[in-house]
């Protein structure tokens, strides 16, 4: 019974420590090649300006700037979905909130780097924007623009 | 030991499995899968933890912030603070760099599309001093940019950097043409 005991509480402990290891493991990094839109990642998870295809593109430019500006992290969003968090853009020594981020807001890149994931959430130290597709997503023509008042001068304010 | 075990499994068990909402007093937003979340954290400069590079002072406000949660060990991003003006959370942790707080705010994110939560930071305090609202960005850029601080209206609208951008690609994102366009159609409706 004793012996039952000690193998429970190692495979116990085993457990927990695999359990744990995912969170401090991922220093190495991988390189990567991703290709996807530079977004305003609060808008995109929060909801708060309404559904995922409405808060990209030009539909949503404005307030990526705004966002972008304001020191929010800013995400490629990949063709399939994925959200890499950029921690490092090349000719842009702040990354919460400096102009190298404003100048790729909403365009479409191409980028290579290392990629860290981190307890669900992946995040990309970019070397190199291989691409810079810009604005490919022409979105306003079928939201308009999000927030409504991004425009003033289209009767927004 | 058992209970010893159990203990460090439930450590072990991923932040969306957890409940961080006791003695929350955060605000309701309405946000995707939101849920209150108050919990101890050192704050940490996220290239420092992934990838070893760690200037002193967390990059002195230039780069992004996390919160390494004391229950669990989770890296928590935090992505904006309690202002509702397009505003992140650096500015409001970086005077605790390396330092353990106290953060109340939101965990936010619809499960199906956010790989993890990510955090809306309301109010934060430091090991044994009192609360304070996270709303340090508008006060910081003002000190950065007090010509523009000085002008009327929101932040957003007299940033430089914004209105460099919107200058050289319009509102849209697409050339002064596209803005054009659009602007005369939404004035025709």
């Amino acid at each position: 019974m004793a012996g039952r005991h000690r193998h429970a509480v190692r495979a116990g402990l085993a457990l927990a420590l695999a359990l744990v290891q995912p969170a401090t493991a991922g220093a190495e990094g991988r390189h990567v090649t991703v290709t996807g839109e530079a977004i305003d990642t609060w808008c995109y998870f929060s909801g708060v300006m309404g559904g995922p295809d409405a808060v990209v593109g030009s539909a949503h430019h404005t307030c990526a700037l705004w966002c972008a500006a304001g020191g929010i992290p800013v995400g490629l969003l990949a063709d399939d979905g994925t959200v890499y968090m950029v921690l490092k853009l090349p000719g842009a020594d702040d990354a919460a909130g400096g102009r190298g981020f404003l100048a790729v807001a909403s365009h479409r890149l191409t980028a290579s780097g290392m990629l860290h994931e981190r307890d669900g959430i992946r995040y990309i130290i970019i070397s190199e924007v291989i691409e810079d597709h810009g604005i490919t997503r022409r979105n306003h023509e079928d939201f308009g623009v999000v927030p409504p008042f991004a425009i003033p001068e289209a009767g927004g304010e | 030991m058992m209970r010893a075990v159990l203990l460090a499994a439930l450590l072990a068990l991923p932040a969306a499995a957890q409940d961080f909402s006791a003695g929350s007093e955060a605000a309701e937003w309405g946000l995707q899968g939101e849920r209150k979340a108050r919990f101890a954290a050192r704050v940490v400069d996220i290239l420092c933890q992934l990838a070893g590079d760690c200037p002193p002072d967390c990059g002195a406000g230039t780069r992004q912030l996390g919160l390494l949660r004391s229950a669990d060990g989770v890296l928590v991003l935090p992505l904006k603070n309690a202002q509702p003006l397009f505003s992140g959370a650096v500015a409001d942790l970086a005077p605790f760099c390396g330092q353990m707080v106290e953060v109340d705010g939101l965990l936010v994110g619809d499960p199906a599309m956010t790989p993890a939560p990510v955090y809306q930071v309301q109010r934060i305090r430091p090991a044994k001093g009192a609360w304070a609202p996270a709303n340090r960005f508008t006060a910081d850029w003002a000190a950065r940019n007090p010509e523009a601080a000085a002008l009327p209206g929101p932040w957003f609208r007299k940033d430089p950097r914004i209105l460099a951008e919107i200058a050289r690609g319009g509102y849209l994102g697409l050339g002064p043409e596209a803005d054009r366009a659009f602007i005369a159609a939404e004035r025709g409706r």
